[in-house]
């Protein structure tokens, strides 16, 4: 039975490590390979030995594919390419390919500042991972091998991100990885053709929310950090290196302009350059705005922003500082994070969701005093802010793109079990399909029924017009002959030819059955009821007595017999070929139910 | 459990308990139970959880049927397992959908399994069934209905349940187990087709690997049989496992070394023109093969070949691999692949030709065969196939068709095969066919430093740099090196727009002119323009160069410099370091900063000599080298980086200083304290730095301010603070609950967000 099989090792009811394994008309593909930041050793990484158990990952796996730069996407790459031991190719967008590394080694320099961090790859196993990496293009259909082929989507979110649709002959997948169906300050919205695959497996992180105007937060962000650098305050927004990143500084960049203000912003360790350099590469991958405004002036361009020098914290006045890590675990966020914790003007805006086991973390859930090492308490007298800037599509957002894609099934990721349970009860209603959201771990089968082309014989075709009736697009016609099957190609052809083909000699099938009656005449005189029986009842057949006395109906033969133990009992043999098949069953069951009393 | 954890403990499971209190971040369990595992490694279970019964309120609450996540439901369920690992009180179940649940599930069972066997077990030689205690006798009937099951999910739950126990634990009692299982596994091998065959294939791996079960002579029938029985691409793994066995049937050895090579005999008698051609297998069963084995579809015949492949390349260095090992037929068999693929060979078989439409342009297989080739250059060959090999990697580095994973890759065999040329110790001297093909691979590493791709510009470095370090100072290289323009297209390579390759190109300049062979080229349009040295175009991109690899790179070279006494810096070590040190000193790459210390490390090992049983150096060494130190302004860089925010910068510091400390202070002896005006500065300097502070540079230092202000500090206290990771506090378990207790109720709709 051909199906499609998906396991999700990560992101199945969770927003962790996105890992997904879809089977599809044999051929296996991973669809990202994410990091989980929250733990320190290979738990961070999403649990491979369900596919390592028999065999290499290289022999299992067709390809891999990564949807965009995050690292709960790509983080566990080089682990799984150079530590694992997967060496088939890696497919992502140019974008994609490009900042992949930069996150990856920031990472790993955070690990490794960190300490205690076990098993980490290196800087080496990062430059190795990168070059198995097949970069593709958007809306170019990419040939994988012989069957399998991969075409790329616009889905907003990153700069870089993309859907992509998977297909092995008529069957397709089609995984959005992280999407937004809006556009923002510097991306444009996610975009697909309908090309109605049989399974849409879609990210569900705001499954219930429909978010509010992104142009509130974004004032309200600005009101607050306004409002902090007028009172002379200090505002620390812990970021990752690249990413959503850019869209804060642009959104600073023009109110700092618009309102004329003097306060500096800085961005730490010289990566505005870097995402400049990237963003200037990538710029047809931006929204319609930056393409066009981008000769007169560009937008990655930052007037205001400055690069930070660890000196700068300890001046004096207020300021804007983007500093990494985003969760405040080690290094230079958390470093100034403490400078500043102790004073109520200043403020620290964290813009993305932080896991246990951080100073994030700790502050997001409310506490206000942390143990330091040796024994401190820092007393955060600072205000704490969280606000999302994460770019997914909302629950109108979702249902949009089922609508646009037209799946036959859709299966739910990238979320929390709860809000998927609303979204799917949503998606089966409104678009009557079936929606699915498996737990890590938990496989979900769907059966398909791949169509497959097969070609008919002229001759055929031809004998059939000959009966008389044209074609017609919207009736579908019977139409009987001999499937070949050879060199893995399909033919239906007449059974003649095909006997002629295959060098087979014709021959006859006949079915055969009895029919014990209660009877004690003889034979003779039974087969002549029999005969005036059928000839009454089957008037539009050809019913004959032949003078061996056996009856016949068309190709239908009736032979009347004595029973060689019960005298009493009459024995028909009745027996008919495969063509009369309908007629011959019928004739039987007329048979059973005995013959008419003679008048 | 320390009294605040045993405080918050309570109220942390009645939140677990609470199905509408939804745990946030879900490695937070996973943290816990590593806690318990902790915990209950240290003291006894059974007295944790009389001492905590809110610990058993929760488990008797989960067994309930009731609205729980799987995530609680797998959580409480391995802590259960955590528990019945030394005592026994629990119930199961394992049907849950998700694999996750039904892992652990599995898992509690194995331990329920263990420990109820354990016991009876202990002075038996192998308990019967009837011996069992009934929670045994329950698991396993529960095992015989899903091996006998026909559902095929059921059976490979079973499977695994089986292959974890088999592969944990090694108890008298697994015997008893196994004979009575057996018999299941054994039918299950009867059916068409053989269900769940990669969790059969572990299981039977699992029981040949145990120490109690491998004596037992109906396993070897069962693998035999399994062998047999499953598709040449299922078997593939099992053959390779009862391959790598320390101890197995000899008969059965044959019979998994035939799976293997038999795809690989396959393209030899493909390929064969003649009679005389070399065969892998003999006799009937190669016969047999030839007819035609092979899978018609494409993938599956690559993905056959492959692992195939893949399998003999893992069993080529083990000392038990099969013997005799075929080396010479293996090696015409990689050779004879890779010609299929690159379309160069001409089959005159229908065979051939077939494989030969199969496998042209395959990547996947192109890199397997020369993962391959490449490992088979630790064994021997018959000169004219090492002469084929050489042709044939020589074919693939230079034809434009190779992609760049499949270069890399040829790259990689061609120098395991220059190595293995060259193997007679104390020899360095190229073999002689290295030698023909030595003029061809720079002709060809020449044109493949100027390729668009940077993986290949960066591949082709990689293998001159290895080149270079192996054979730098043998004769015949370096005048074939020298006739070449690879120096001067590396020296180009320092200004590649993409960083890794700057960083390749600077680790082949090191190397290169480490052993002279970066020759100065003519500039004919600017004779007069002095031609930069290494050692400034080294530094040129340690101070300019944007991108952290390169400047590490360069950090690394003038480190192994030092170290071996490279010329230009053994002139003069003072002054090449000197700017070294204050470039790093000031890099925004804290790995930079780190190299720098370790620079500085080398050096004063240098001056000072190494740590050694006499440690302290003569004082009049010491003045000098104190002077040196602080003519080059380490001092200060050290200082400085011992309260670096980035925590490796700090530590490398706190290396080094003691270092310097231990050279300093004869042992014994207690030197006065100097109290000096300087020494005042300094240490408020310090004291400034500590609370994070940059302020002003410290400005020169006499020695004696240097060794005072070492003396009064206590750098051991700060290394071992400096040895706890940075997020310790964080991390510790009451920071965990603290954490997990904080977020309930305050999770608003940030709980499902990202990146």
């Amino acid at each position: 039975m051909p199906e499609i099989r998906v396991t999700p090792l990560g992101a199945g009811q969770d927003v962790g490590r996105s890992c997904i394994l879809v089977s599809i008309a044999g051929k296996n593909v991973m669809l990202d390979c994410g990091m989980h930041m929250g733990f320190s050793d290979d738990r961070r990484f999403p649990d491979f030995s369900y596919i390592t158990r028999s065999g290499r990952l290289t022999d299992f796996l067709d390809c891999v594919i990564i949807s965009h730069f995050h690292l709960d996407h790509c983080g566990a790459l080089p682990y799984f390419s150079e530590m694992v031991g997967y060496d088939g190719p890696i497919y992502m967008t140019q974008p994609t390919q490009a900042i992949c590394p930069i996150l990856l080694e920031d990472y790993r320099k955070i690990a490794v500042d960190k300490k205690g961090e076990a098993n980490f790859f290196t800087s080496q196993m990062i430059k190795d991972c990168m070059k198995k990496v097949v970069a593709v293009h958007l809306h170019q259909t990419v040939q994988v091998d012989d069957e399998l082929e991969i075409k790329a989507y616009y889905a907003g979110h990153v700069l870089g991100a993309a859907m992509f649709q998977i297909k092995v002959g008529s069957e397709s997948v089609v995984y959005t990885g992280d999407y937004n169906m809006t556009p923002d300050r510097h991306l444009g919205a996610a975009w697909i053709d309908k090309c109605r695959p049989n399974l849409l497996i879609t990210e569900s992180t705001y499954a219930t929310t429909i978010r509010d105007s992104k142009r509130c937060r974004e004032r309200d962000f600005l009101k607050k950090v306004h409002e902090t650098v007028e009172r002379g305050g200090k505002v620390l927004i812990p970021v990752f290196a690249l990413g959503r990143a850019q869209e804060l500084c642009i959104l600073l960049e023009t109110f700092w302009e618009r309102m004329d203000l003097k306060a500096p912003i800085y961005f730490s360790t010289g990566l505005t350059e870097k995402a400049n350099h990237y963003y200037k590469l990538f710029i047809p991958w931006t929204n319609q705005k930056i393409r066009k405004t981008f000769v007169q002036r560009n937008m990655f361009e930052f007037k205001h922003i400055k690069a930070f020098d660890r000196a700068f914290a300890d001046s004096p006045g207020p300021m804007v500082v983007f500093a990494t890590p985003g969760m405040l675990h080690a290094g230079q966020s958390l470093q100034i994070f403490r400078k500043w914790a102790g004073n109520e003007k200043n403020m620290v805006i964290m813009p993305g969701y932080c896991v246990q086991g951080t100073v994030g973390h700790k502050i997001l859930s409310g506490q206000r005093k942390l143990e330091m090492e040796g024994r401190q308490v820092l007393e955060v007298k600072m205000q704490v802010e969280y606000m999302s800037f994460s770019a997914h599509a909302d629950a109108k957002g979702i249902m949009q793109l089922v609508g646009q894609a037209e799946p036959e099934n859709v299966l739910l990721v990238h979320g929390e079990a709860k809000k998927m349970e609303f979204l799917k009860q949503k998606i089966e209603q409104e678009f009557r399909v079936n929606c699915y959201m498996p737990a890590n771990g938990e496989t979900v089968t769907l059966p398909t029924s791949p169509s497959i082309p097969v070609g008919i014989s002229l001759g055929l075709l031809k004998r059939e017009m000959a009966q008389g009736l044209l074609p017609d697009a919207k009736k579908p016609r019977l139409l009987h002959g001999t499937l070949i099957m050879k060199d893995s190609n399909f033919r239906l052809v007449s059974s003649e030819q095909a006997l002629k083909e295959l060098g087979l000699a014709e021959h006859q099938l006949r079915f055969t059955c009895r029919v014990h009656l209660h009877d004690t005449r003889k034979e003779q005189e039974m087969a002549m009821r029999v005969y005036s029986h059928l000839k009454s009842v089957l008037k539009d057949h050809c019913v004959q007595h032949l003078p061996d006395g056996s009856v016949t109906v068309e190709s239908i033969l009736v032979q009347a017999a004595a029973h060689s133990e019960d005298p009493g009992t009459k024995v028909l043999l009745v027996s008919w070929t495969y063509q009369d098949e309908e007629l011959g069953s019928y004739l039987t069951s007329l048979l059973k139910k005995g013959l008419p009393q003679a008048s | 459990m320390d009294p605040e954890c045993a405080r918050l403990l309570p109220a942390l499971c009645a939140v677990l308990a609470d199905p509408r209190q939804p745990v946030a971040d879900d490695t937070c369990l996973e943290k816990l139970l590593d806690w318990f595992k902790a915990v209950t490694g240290a003291g006894s279970s059974l007295l944790l959880l009389q001492e905590h019964p809110c610990l058993v309120e929760l488990l008797f609450h989960v067994l309930k049927p009731q609205d729980l996540s799987s995530r609680i439901l797998s959580f409480t369920l391995r802590l259960a397992g955590i528990f019945a690992a030394q005592e026994n009180c629990f119930q199961f179940l394992q049907g849950d959908p998700s694999l996750f649940v039904a892992s652990a599930a599995g898992q509690l069972l194995v331990r329920v399994l263990d420990l109820a066997l354990r016991g009876p077990a202990e002075g038996h030689v192998c308990p019967q069934a009837w011996d069992w205690p009934a929670c045994a006798r329950k698991v396993v009937c529960h095992l015989e209905d899903c091996l006998r099951s026909e559902a095929a999910p059921r059976v490979t739950q079973a499977l695994h349940v089986l292959t974890t126990t088999f592969g944990h634990c090694h108890g008298l009692w697994t015997q008893g187990l196994w004979a009575r299982l057996s018999p299941l596994v054994a039918r299950l091998l009867e059916k068409d087709p053989v269900p769940a065959p990669h969790a059969l294939v572990d299981l039977l791996l699992s029981v040949a690997r145990s120490s109690v079960l491998s004596s037992d002579p109906g396993l070897w029938e069962t693998a035999a049989q399994a062998l047999s029985r499953l598709s040449p691409t299922q078997a593939g793994p099992l053959a390779a496992g009862i391959l790598k066995l320390q101890d197995c049937p000899q008969a059965l050895r044959i019979q998994a070394f035939r799976i293997l090579l038999q795809p690989l005999a396959h393209v030899l008698e493909a390929a064969a023109q003649g009679p005389g051609a070399p065969r892998l297998l003999e006799g009937a069963a190669g016969d047999l093969m030839a007819v035609d084995t092979f899978p018609p579809s494409r993938s599956a015949c690559v993905g056959l070949l492959c692992s195939a492949l893949a399998h003999l390349e893992l069993l080529q260095p083990l000392p038990q691999r099969p013997s005799p090992w075929p080396q010479a037929p293996l090696l015409a068999a990689a050779v004879t692949i890779l010609r299929f693929c690159n379309g160069s060979a001409a089959p005159s078989s229908e065979a051939g030709s077939r494989l030969c439409t199969m496998l042209v342009g395959c990547v996947r297989v192109q890199r397997a065969a020369l993962d391959f080739l490449g490992v088979l250059s630790q064994g021997l060959g018959p000169q004219e196939l090492v002469t084929q090999v050489f042709a044939i990697l020589l074919e693939y580095l230079v034809s434009p068709d190779s992609s760049p994973t499949v270069l890399k890759k040829a790259f990689q065999a061609t120098l395991r095969w220059l190595l293995s040329s060259a193997t007679p110790p104390g020899c360095c001297d190229l073999e002689p066919y290295a030698q023909l093909v030595l003029g061809e691979l720079l002709a060809v590493l020449q044109k493949r430093l100027c390729s668009p791709c940077w993986e290949v510009r960066d591949s082709g470095l990689e293998f001159l740099t290895q080149m270079t370090r192996r054979w730098g100072g043998q004769g015949s290289f370096r005048q074939a090196l020298l006739g070449s323009e690879v120096p001067e297209l590396t020296r180009q390579l320092l200004q590649d727009p993409e960083s890794y390759v700057r960083a390749s190109a600077v680790a082949a300049v090191g190397q290169l002119s480490s052993w002279g062979l970066l020759a100065a080229p003519s500039r004919p349009e600017h004779p007069d323009v002095p031609q930069k040295t290494p050692l400034e175009e080294l530094l040129l991109v340690l101070t300019t160069d944007s991108e952290g690899f390169p400047r590490r790179a360069v950090m690394r070279v003038f480190t192994e410099w030092l170290r071996d006494g490279y010329a230009d810096v053994a002139k003069d070590p003072e002054q090449s370091v000197a700017p070294v040190l204050q470039a790093a000193s000031r890099d925004l790459d804290w790995e930079v900063r780190v190299q720098g210390l370790e620079l500085a490390l080398v050096f004063l090992e240098q001056l000072l000599g190494p740590l050694g049983p006499s440690t302290a150096a003569p004082p009049g060494a010491l003045t000098q080298a104190l002077q040196a130190l602080c003519r080059v302004q380490l001092f200060e860089f050290a200082l400085r980086s011992l309260f670096d925010c980035d925590r490796p910068v700090a530590q490398k510091s706190c290396d080094l200083l003691l270092f310097l400390k231990a050279k300093a202070t004869p042992s014994g002896s207690q030197q006065e304290v100097g109290d000096g005006p300087n020494v005042a500065s300094v240490e408020a300097a310090l004291r400034r730095w500590q609370a994070g502070e940059q302020g002003q540079p410290l400005g020169e230092l006499a020695p004696e301010t240097v060794l005072a202000v070492l003396r009064s500090m206590d750098l051991e206290a700060l290394r071992d603070t400096l040895a706890e990771s940075s997020d310790h506090v964080e991390r510790s378990p009451q920071s965990l609950l603290q954490d997990m207790l904080a977020t309930v109720g305050v999770l608003g709709d940030n709980e499902a967000d990202c990146y």
